[in-house]
């Protein structure tokens, strides 16, 4: 196999606890481009893989201030200013009368922000995967658990790899192809 | 941990002193006042006795929401809650003042006719014929005794069930009957409340009603009672045992939840607003044509701005929620904002003038402080977690060091 058809080295394992001890191993050993899979959550392991707070929370506010904004700014325009219409002789700009669809339309621009920054920054959805090439991999849904070295790490090396996952007890050790 | 006893700590014991002393200190203080300006002292009392209410009732609300969902949020504040509302004798009592001597001061609109007590038989401001039977005093006590029975009767219920699951851990039946039994007593609870609040605080302007007005105290007290049981674990979890219990994620739970209930008691403080805004009917409107204009349109506009944008903008965030310096903070000061939303409720009934007297801060202060050393003196009485749930093991599990 050409290097670059690498996509790097795959261990597998019985439990959540060897999955978390071997992925801090892997860290510890100074790898830093490695995925977890697992058939569920597991608390921690956010924490042993490193994952840094996304920017979900900050797109989802930015969209629900343009929701906001935008919701109550399209309402003035319409009744305040092109078409100021004298409805029971209340203000043009009702502003109580506008509350309820800027609220509305808050929450429609938050949960968009919310849906589609989190598709945006997981680049989901994603049909294939290198990892979907070990026969194995089908267990990660069921009743085992996978820790993956990516071959894009810059101290990554397949021997030395296969050998500190052999370390950390796994039971299969696999190269993953990228095609 | 089964061995561990989870008794609550000396700094228990030092809150029920400092507060049993403050608030005696000021009910001395207070009782000057109840005789020389009455008139002044009853609003200040009715103001102070709704908000240690809210402490009580939002409590049973909130334990009666918790067996119903039994999420682990529930698990950690159950003990304290429990101990709110064991407060209850103390509102029987703190209620009979208003009954007995305040019903003349409160309820007579300064006699000038505008009061439910004095309103005159025929003419402007007589009342409706239901409300000339229904908001009379024997009436008024009746159905005081009414929702105290029933307060009385849910917070027996769940207490002394909760005390003996501590026993019988493994009574199933046990638990589904307080699960049985929550529901219920939610929709009880709010009932009560409503009825309550239209007589204690509503029936202030007999001519003005407001279908929602219930469900805008409901909502307060949740928010008081959840700020007060965020203060309240903090403060338990400075010292062991509750220290190693105590982690960010029930922090952040509870954070989210008085996020919910500001924004829940927002959303009925609005409605009541836009109902009546777009109705535009002179009856309706009194209720804001004294509250949105000159000094109460400004304590109006602190409301909005201090009990509902700048809390609802801090919890937004993730990591206030979870911080256990700010978190308490800001719920400390949601309940000194309700005290301010009450006073901004029930005062513009009596006075035009949006200031504060000396018996705003002196009454509070004493309702407050006893009824907090008598809930520190409730909290000690039982270990500080229901040892006997069976999910306590997993709520108070660690999974982040």
């Amino acid at each position: 196999m050409r290097p670059s058809d690498l996509y790097g080295v795959m261990g597998e394992f019985g439990t959540p606890e060897e999955l978390l001890e071997a992925v801090k191993k892997v860290r510890q050993a100074g790898y830093r481009r490695l995925d977890a899979y697992a058939p569920f959550p597991i608390e921690g392991l956010s924490d042993a893989l490193g994952l840094k707070r996304n920017l979900v929370p900050a797109i989802t506010l930015l969209g629900g201030l343009a929701g906001g904004i935008g919701g109550f700014g399209f309402q003035y325009w319409a009744a305040a200013i092109t078409y100021p219409l004298n409805i029971g002789g209340r203000p043009l700009n009702s502003w109580p009368a506008f509350i309820p669809v800027t609220f509305e339309l808050t929450i429609l621009g938050a949960s968009l922000a919310a849906v589609f920054g989190m598709l945006a920054l997981n680049r989901l959805p994603h049909p294939h995967h290198p990892v979907f090439n070990v026969a194995r991999f089908t267990h990660a849904s069921s009743d085992r658990f996978f820790v993956c070295i990516e071959a894009k790490d810059p101290n990554f090396h397949l021997e030395k790899c296969a050998r500190l996952l052999q370390e950390v007890h796994a039971h299969h050790i696999t190269e993953v192809s990228n095609d | 941990m089964a061995a561990q006893e989870y008794q609550a700590p000396e700094s228990v014991s030092r809150l029920q002193q400092r507060a049993y002393f403050v608030g005696g200190v000021a009910l001395l203080v207070s009782i000057f006042g109840a005789v020389h300006a009455p008139e002044l002292f009853f609003p200040s009392y009715l103001m102070s006795f709704l908000l240690i209410l809210g402490l009580t009732v939002g409590s049973l609300g909130l334990l009666m929401l918790q067996h119903l969902t039994s999420g682990h949020w529930g698990i950690i504040i159950r003990r304290p809650l429990e101990s709110a509302t064991r407060a209850l004798p103390l509102m029987v009592i703190t209620f009979l003042p208003i009954a007995i001597f305040g019903m003349k001061y409160l309820y007579m609109g300064h006699g000038e006719g505008k009061g439910w007590l004095n309103a005159p038989a025929t003419g402007e401001g007589a009342l409706s014929d239901f409300q000339k039977t229904y908001l009379t005093a024997s009436g008024f006590y009746t159905r005081a005794v009414i929702y105290f029975v029933i307060w009385l009767g849910l917070m027996f219920i769940f207490n002394v069930s909760s005390k003996q699951q501590d026993l019988n851990p493994q009574d199933r039946a046990l638990r589904f009957r307080l699960k049985m039994l929550a529901g219920p007593g939610i929709i009880l609870y709010v009932f009560v409340m409503t009825f309550a609040s239209i007589d204690w605080a509503m029936s202030l302007s007999p001519h003005w009603a407001s279908t929602i007005y219930g469900f805008l105290f409901v909502a307060g007290q949740l928010i008081s009672s959840m700020s007060l049981m965020i203060a309240v674990v903090v403060l338990l979890a400075r010292t062991e045992p509750f220290a190693s219990v105590l982690q960010k994620r029930h922090l952040h739970d509870l954070g989210k939840l008085l996020l919910a209930f500001l924004m829940l008691w927002a959303y009925f403080d609005f409605s009541q607003l836009l109902i009546i805004w777009s109705g535009n009917q002179p009856e309706e409107i009194s209720f804001y044509r004294t509250r949105l204009y000159s000094g109460w349109g400004v304590v109006a506009v602190i409301v909005l701005v201090f009990h509902f944008f700048v809390p609802f903008f801090l919890l937004l965030s993730q990591d206030v929620k979870r911080n256990a310096k700010v978190l308490p903070r800001i719920a400390i000061w949601l309940i000194f904002m309700r005290l301010v939303d009450l006073f901004w409720m029930t005062r513009p009934e009596f006075t035009s003038r949006a200031m504060p007297t000396w018996l705003d801060v002196v009454l509070p202060l004493a309702l407050g402080g006893l009824w907090l050393g008598f809930f520190a003196f409730n909290l000690k009485q039982c270990p500080l977690l229901p040892l006997g749930d069976p999910e306590l093991a997993e709520a108070i599990e660690h999974h982040e060091h």
